[in-house]
């Protein structure tokens, strides 16, 4: 599994969303299931899955799943 | 009983953001967003407020004992507005036991963000902490549910089920309910 795809389950698992709902234009607090609650269980996930611990200047920029990508590069996770 | 002079003189910082005691010169500011739709429609009162409404209102607020006003600071910008104001008779707010909040966030880039949660977590842990506030109350229209579902994410119950729905908090129902999101915004820069 790339790190593509690897965001995409993530995303998948903490928001309880079919991975085909993961693009890169989704974003916080338009869906239902990405609420408050949710987004710190993705934080915790996608920390776990790719070994990071994220500022919290990044925990709160990470509105959407493009920006999850740019924040996440800043931390060496490359998405080819 | 209003004050000589602004009752407010607190200024907190927690959680990434600060809390300014409102003042003459954020009114123009707070008069825009206030008017902003989407902030006007939650309002119990949707009315627009003009230039002489909100500095008739600054100018009682800010001497009243019963209330106190913040603006909220983020990363070097104002961003919105919170208050507390006493429910109970004769009370100051840092008298009260009961105390009912406000909030908005007047800035949109910042209303549907996990930041909003800041200023009110601030705020709580400086009442229920530091004035020894025992409950807080809201009252929010049952079609705001942006508000309701922020608020029962705080650990508020409700506890009148009508249009105007009426809401209750204890600190240790806060505490319990707010830890998860506190620890997330009080990292410090690089802890791995």
């Amino acid at each position: 599994m790339d790190t593509q795809q690897q965001l995409q389950q993530a995303f998948s698992d903490a928001l309880g969303i079919p991975p085909e709902k993961v693009s890169d234009g989704l974003t916080y607090n338009t869906i239902p299931e990405w609420d408050s609650t949710a987004h710190m269980v993705l934080i915790a996930e996608l920390e776990n899955v790719f070994d990071v611990m994220l500022d919290t200047d990044d925990i709160i920029d990470m509105s959407s799943v493009a920006q999850a990508k740019l924040i996440l590069q800043k931390y060496n996770v490359s998405f080819a | 009983m209003l004050s000589d002079e602004p009752v407010n003189q607190f200024t907190l910082s927690a959680y990434q953001v600060e809390l300014l005691p409102m003042t003459q010169a954020h009114q123009a500011l707070l008069r825009s967003w206030r008017n902003q739709d989407e902030i006007r429609r939650q309002m119990l009162s949707a009315t627009l407020i003009t230039e002489e409404q909100q500095q008739a209102w600054f100018k009682k607020t800010h001497l009243d004992p019963k209330q106190l006003h913040w603006v909220i600071k983020f990363r070097d910008q104002l961003i919105g507005a919170t208050n507390v104001k006493s429910l109970e008779a004769g009370k100051t707010a840092e008298q009260a036991n009961l105390l009912e909040p406000g909030l908005y966030i007047g800035e949109r880039r910042y209303q549907g963000n996990i930041i909003a949660f800041a200023p009110t977590l601030a705020m709580y842990d400086f009442c229920f902490d530091q004035l020894g506030t025992k409950r807080f109350r809201a009252v929010v229209k049952r079609s705001n549910q942006n508000a309701l579902s922020y608020n029962q994410k705080l650990g508020y119950a409700i506890v009148e089920d009508q249009e105007l729905m009426v809401l209750e908090l204890e600190a240790e129902n806060y505490r319990r309910a707010t830890a998860p999101i506190k620890q997330f915004l009080s990292r410090t820069r690089n802890a791995k």
